[in-house]
């Protein structure tokens, strides 16, 4: 089992297994900008300290999607293709500055809201209630002693405690592809055709189109291949480069140089 | 004082919390009807600037707090000190939990525009709103509401007292006037 089997993730914005919060954030169902990664990250290293066996791929595919997750979130910072901005250029301007308008006259109410807290606030806050606590002979005398027998009690309880039946997953599958795997079939790939596009050879799924993504990525860093796209969101096109170590022979794991 | 007004006093000095009517009612056995005309009767009776204390109602029942005027010494004798300023960012996020409670954390930041983690986790901290369990939504992001201590230092009733968020909506001529400038600020953009 990978270390990152099960790696449960309790966020202030999301509560679930690390797998599930990955696939959200590629849906825009969670907000990437809500997520702290640095939390991420020490929920893993716990894990890691926890587990006695140190799985090597595991770790790697964690770093490999903190990475991404790391450069998805600086890539929204920066004006120049981000999907963000290019949204915006697409929104009507008239739509665009009444969004802005009905978002501004929204807020105003909140502001106007909480000015009227802050007078509430100043005119309230010094007041001195009663606090003392209950003097203990007034308190509720404790229960007069059970109404049922101990051995009742532990029969209910022991229903309470009961390990619900795990529900069927079966329905679910795993990630099928993962970045070594897809390394090997992008080079046998190129090894047969010189050059091909990115939607000819990405699987439909989105996640697995994005360790494809990854993997292009990874082969364009070690010189192997030449990444073309002439406009954002284009078809990228893929060329094999023909250097000396390029798509033949060359060791097939390059997580090794991430791990 | 007749005896249900006694009794309510009692309980009511007694009692670290305030006291919501119908727990007055359960506790001196008496109807609602009869708890009310009672607590009419204290109300009045502390109201007569005969004691340092009154009644008065507040997150969601009767207590006893100290007259204005009798503050100082109880400052001075209890070294009660009055709770620290709120920012203008914490304002507005309470305001939004107020609102629009339960909420989520995302959806704060969405009606502000900026990141709202740390003005949330600073009311928390202050007890003026507490975690509510869990939304039913992609990622199960924790809920958000007010506690009875903010209906306390807010001086309010119940959620109830808040005004009409839309009592605060800008006016026409505002809201001409802030399109016009959103205008402005387009045209001296534009390339």
């Amino acid at each position: 089992m990978g270390s990152l089997d099960g790696l449960h993730l309790d966020l202030d914005v999301f509560d679930g297994p690390f797998d599930l919060l990955v696939t959200l954030i590629l849906r825009d169902e969670v907000d990437l900008w809500e997520i702290r990664v640095s939390r991420i990250v020490a929920e893993y290293i716990l894990r890691l300290a926890e587990s006695e066996e140190f799985d090597l791929e595991a770790t790697s595919h964690f770093i490999v999607l903190v990475a991404a997750l790391l450069e998805m979130k600086s890539r929204r910072l920066l004006d120049a293709g981000s999907p963000f901005v290019d949204e915006l250029a697409e929104l009507d301007e008239q739509a665009a500055g009444e969004e802005l308008l009905d978002s501004l006259l929204r807020f105003a109410r909140f502001k106007g809201a909480a000015a009227r807290l802050g007078c509430l606030f100043a005119e309230h806050a010094g007041r001195l209630y009663r606090t003392a606590p209950v003097p203990p002979r007034f308190l509720r005398a404790a229960s007069a002693g059970p109404a049922l027998p101990a051995a009742a009690l532990a029969g209910a309880l022991a229903v309470l405690l009961a390990e619900p039946p795990a529900p069927d997953v079966s329905h679910i599958t795993d990630i099928a592809v993962t970045l070594v795997a897809e390394l090997r079939r992008l080079r046998d790939l190129l090894a047969a055709e010189r050059s091909f596009t990115f939607s000819a050879v990405a699987p439909r799924d989105r996640l697995q189109k994005a360790v494809t993504f990854f993997a292009l990525l990874e082969l364009h860093n070690r010189g192997e291949v030449s990444l073309r796209q002439p406009r954002p969101f284009a078809e990228i096109t893929v060329t094999r480069t023909d250097t000396p170590g390029g798509a033949d022979g060359r060791p097939d794991d390059a997580l090794a140089a991430v791990g | 004082m007749d005896d249900i007004t006694r009794c309510l006093e009692a309980v009511i000095f007694i009692s670290p919390r305030p006291v919501a009517t119908d727990e007055l009612a359960a506790a001196c056995e008496a109807s609602g009807e009869l708890v009310m005309g009672a607590l009419g009767t204290l109300a009045a009776e502390y109201s007569a600037r005969r004691h340092g204390i009154e009644l008065t109602e507040v997150a969601g029942g009767y207590t006893f707090r100290v007259t204005s005027d009798c503050e100082a010494p109880v400052e001075r004798f209890a070294g009660a000190r009055r709770p620290d300023d709120l920012s203008p960012a914490l304002l507005e996020t309470l305001a939004v939990v107020a609102y629009l409670q339960p909420t989520t954390r995302a959806e704060v930041a969405q009606i502000r525009g900026v990141s709202s983690e740390w003005a949330l986790t600073s009311l928390v901290e202050r007890g003026l709103v507490d975690e509510r369990g869990r939304a039913d939504t992609p990622g199960s992001p924790i809920l958000y509401a007010t506690s009875a201590r903010f209906l306390q230092l807010f001086g309010l009733r119940g959620l109830g007292d808040l005004d009409a968020l839309e009592s605060f909506a800008l006016s026409a001529a505002e809201t001409d006037e802030l399109r016009a400038r959103l205008l402005a600020n387009a045209e001296r953009r534009r390339p």
